[in-house]
């Protein structure tokens, strides 16, 4: 069991970014946020890159796998050689096969500095992942992933036994089973349930675009509120009501422009 | 062992970003031009080039502690363990450029002038290594996590040099230069060379403090 307890962080001058966040996990935890609402700080702190002003991580293992937000890759050493001295500075054996699962397609004798973004987000995954880490901190790790990869982390993450915290924007963290969701909000902690952020949009919609001499008016009669603007109105609606609404629309006099999902 | 393993990493990032070898190169120069005329009798013309690899080591730490990206590093840290091991393996690898640099710098010495006995190239080793690992805890003083700006480093890094290269009664820098110049024997220059590992464990200290606050 990971136990973060009463962390403070603020860097000089600056107001605090974590105010007392108290987490305890032994399995995963989706972390989300607003953009600069201070995730990156806690994960770094988790992962012991560095110190909290106030309050204390126990239970950190000694093998910590993290993987920054943009991982860099700017070394000049090509990535099986950056995973091999990774594994040598953690005590651990190096996992090149992990490259492989993530697909990674990359020139493996060439400098790192010259992958591309995802290749080297593979690289990042790689180093993080391999060699059994007893905690695995992630900060977007499927920034910059292609598809294939994309799905397969959920599944490599998923036989993870360990503590593992990771923040997502993709909503593909919803993937990973029995993950606990909490949000950072005014540097503190909140429970999240699991499909806040993902319910609204996981729930299909269908964004209309109307036409018409007055789209206000056009509205009013659908009574319906949407968003106009110059000759076009806008429009999301749930799928069983669009036949009903273009019908009632082309009837008051509007026209269609479009329909796609929202 | 841990600081083992950052040592070999950092040395193998450093060996292929080629940053390491323009202090090198400078040091070289140095020897060349004190070495390939009559440079007089030892153990004084080694004043010279050990005064010379005093900036030249500061420059070699810098180089191994700025060799990673901040996030790299931050990726090293957590692997690690926390900052020490890291701080750790970037002072072994200045220190091996130190020693390697002594290596030529009395080698060559040796080889072209006169008056070498084993006593001068004692005198000669201890007066280049206390030059060069206080060079080694200047530089990381003025490199990150401390100074990020490599324009800073530079500039405070040049000043602290001077100011402290050119005072013979101020161990270690200026009281080896001076004692080598005076050839007071091999005793001379122990208080400076125990000064420069101590000022090495503590500027190791404060990077360790500073790379935790971050």
């Amino acid at each position: 069991m990971l136990r973060a307890e009463g962390i403070h962080k603020r860097y000089r001058r600056n107001p605090p970014v974590l105010a007392g966040v108290d987490l305890a996990f032994d399995g995963p935890v989706v972390l989300s946020g607003a953009n600069g609402s201070g995730k990156s700080t806690l994960l770094r702190i988790v992962a012991g890159c560095t110190s909290p002003t106030a309050g204390r991580v126990r239970g950190r293992p000694r093998v910590v796998g993290y993987l920054p937000d943009r991982f860099p890759a700017q070394l000049r050493m090509p990535a099986g050689v950056y995973l091999r001295h990774l594994a040598a500075i953690r005590g651990t054996a190096a996992e090149p096969e992990l490259l492989d699962a993530l697909g990674f397609a990359g020139p493996r004798e060439e400098a790192m500095a010259r992958l591309s973004k995802g290749n080297a987000q593979k690289v990042g995954l790689a180093q993080a992942l391999g060699g059994g880490p007893g905690l695995v901190v992630l900060d977007e790790p499927w920034a910059g992933l292609d598809r294939a990869a994309a799905d397969h982390l959920p599944v490599l993450l998923a036989h993870l036994d360990v503590p593992l915290l990771v923040t997502d924007h993709t909503g593909r963290a919803a993937r990973i089973p029995g993950a606990r969701h909490v949000r950072l909000v005014d540097g503190v902690l909140i429970p999240e349930p699991a499909d806040a952020d993902t319910g609204p949009l996981a729930a299909p919609a269908v964004a209309v675009v109307l036409r018409a001499v007055d789209p206000a008016a056009l509205l009013a009669e659908l009574g319906l509120r949407g968003r106009v603007d110059a000759d076009r109105a806008c429009l999301t609606l749930p799928p069983g009501e669009v036949d009903a609404v273009l019908l009632a629309a082309l009837r008051h006099g509007g026209s269609v422009v479009s329909v796609g999902p929202a | 062992m841990t600081s083992f393993a950052v040592a070999r990493y950092l040395l193998s990032d450093v060996w292929r970003a080629q940053r390491v070898l323009i202090p090198i190169v400078a040091q070289l120069a140095v020897l060349a031009v004190l070495f390939g005329g009559d440079p007089g009798p030892l153990p004084a013309p080694w004043a010279a080039s050990s005064l010379a690899l005093y900036p030249v080591a500061t420059w070699l730490a810098v180089a191994v502690a700025n060799t990673e990206d901040p996030v790299q590093r931050s990726v090293t840290v957590a692997a690690a363990g926390g900052p020490g091991p890291v701080v750790r393996g970037t002072v072994l690898v200045a220190l091996a450029g130190v020693v390697l640099l002594t290596a030529l710098s009395v080698g060559a010495g040796s080889m072209v002038a006169r008056g070498a006995s084993a006593a001068h190239v004692v005198e000669g080793v201890l007066a280049h290594l206390a030059a060069g690992v206080t060079g080694t805890a200047v530089g990381l003083l003025v490199a990150r996590p401390l100074v990020a700006r490599i324009g800073w480093s530079l500039l405070i890094g040049l000043i602290v040099v001077l100011c402290t290269a050119v005072q013979p009664w101020l161990p270690p820098v200026g009281a080896a230069v001076a004692a080598l110049a005076d050839d007071r024997g091999p005793s001379a220059f122990l208080v400076p060379l125990a000064v420069a590992f101590l000022l090495v464990g503590a500027a190791s200290a404060v990077a360790v403090g500073v790379a935790r606050r971050r």
